[in-house]
């Protein structure tokens, strides 16, 4: 699949949205894979990790971190967002108190998530080397190439900052 | 599946994002801080007389602030804290009130049998939106952003 709108037509990735403030236009581009939806729904209806950090929920703070995304504010490289290996076709990390998600980035300010989880898990069991190998096995898979990947490890290639 | 909506509804919409926003502009603070003339985590921790490590925490939202704490944060980086609470204004050009959107999508779903947009949760129609909370960082010394109220 060589298209943004040949991975939407295949229901290989699907758009996602949350409410915006009236002031607040889309300025970046959400997708998710139908398993990383089916983990955000189970967010939506409480699920969390064991022990949480935030003061906020974990869905709160995901909801927080799209409307943060989708809005076009600016993210803290390292704080909020980063590659996991500096590498073409970089695998990115977005990131909250309690949780951590996955992906990649098809164009600048455009990006497909694939895997969430809970920040604790992740760190007590190494994931990172596991989520990035799934997500570039995928791509394979899907016959994504180059032109639906990011080159850059650079924050500014990723986000319009 | 086209689209799915995150909607986790109105009232925990706005803590999130307050908590999210006074986070954020704390880690954008110091890492502008950082970038003019050094200021580390551990530089912060020395002039609080406390752990980098609790800074850290803080700073990433493994640990909860409190009101004394974000204004010690704000202190050690030379930045005031303006504070306000406002009703909400509608600005020229903006998008529909949250209200109407909501009534209207609520109309829509009891009209269409089918769509491709995925709720979770009931639309809530948003009635506590007649208070808005806005904190903003800035520098001590800047002419912008002057609070009409500061704490």
């Amino acid at each position: 699949m060589k298209t943004i709108e040949e991975l939407v037509a295949a229901n290989a990735i699907s758009r996602i949205q949350v409410e915006m403030h009236p002031r607040d236009q889309e300025l970046r581009l959400l997708y998710g894979t139908p398993d990383f939806i089916e983990w955000l729904g189970r967010l939506a209806e409480g699920a969390g990790p064991e022990r949480r950090l935030g003061e906020a929920t974990v869905a709160e703070q995901v909801d927080d971190l799209i409307n943060t995304f989708l809005s076009g504010q600016p993210l803290v490289y390292m704080k909020q967002f980063r590659s996991i290996r500096a590498e073409k076709n970089a695998v990115w990390e977005f990131k909250t108190p309690d949780v951590r998600i996955f992906g990649w980035f098809l164009k600048k300010d455009c990006f497909v998530a694939v895997f969430g989880n809970w920040a604790d898990v992740i760190k007590d069991h190494d994931l990172y080397r596991g989520y990035r190998i799934s997500i570039r096995r995928m791509r394979r898979e899907w016959g994504v190439d180059e032109t639906l990947c990011v080159q850059g490890v650079l924050p500014g290639d990723v986000l319009s900052l | 599946m086209t689209s799915f909506h995150f909607d986790i509804g109105a009232r925990a919409r706005n803590a999130g994002r307050f908590i999210g926003r006074v986070r954020g502009e704390l880690l954008r603070a110091l890492s502008e801080r950082k970038s003019e003339g050094g200021l580390s985590q551990e530089a912060l921790a020395r002039k609080l007389d406390t752990e980098r490590s609790l800074i850290n925490r803080q700073l990433s939202g493994e640990s909860n602030l409190t009101l004394r704490s974000l204004a010690d944060l704000a202190w050690a980086m030379d930045l005031e804290i303006s504070f306000e609470l406002k009703k909400p204004a509608a600005d020229a050009g903006q998008n529909q009130p949250i209200q109407l959107q909501a009534l209207q999508a609520q109309t829509f779903q009891d009209q269409a049998t089918a769509t491709s947009t995925v709720r979770h949760g009931q639309i809530r129609y948003i009635n506590g939106a007649a208070r808005q909370v806005s904190v903003h960082v800035v520098p001590a010394n800047s002419e912008l952003g002057q609070p009409k109220k500061s704490a």
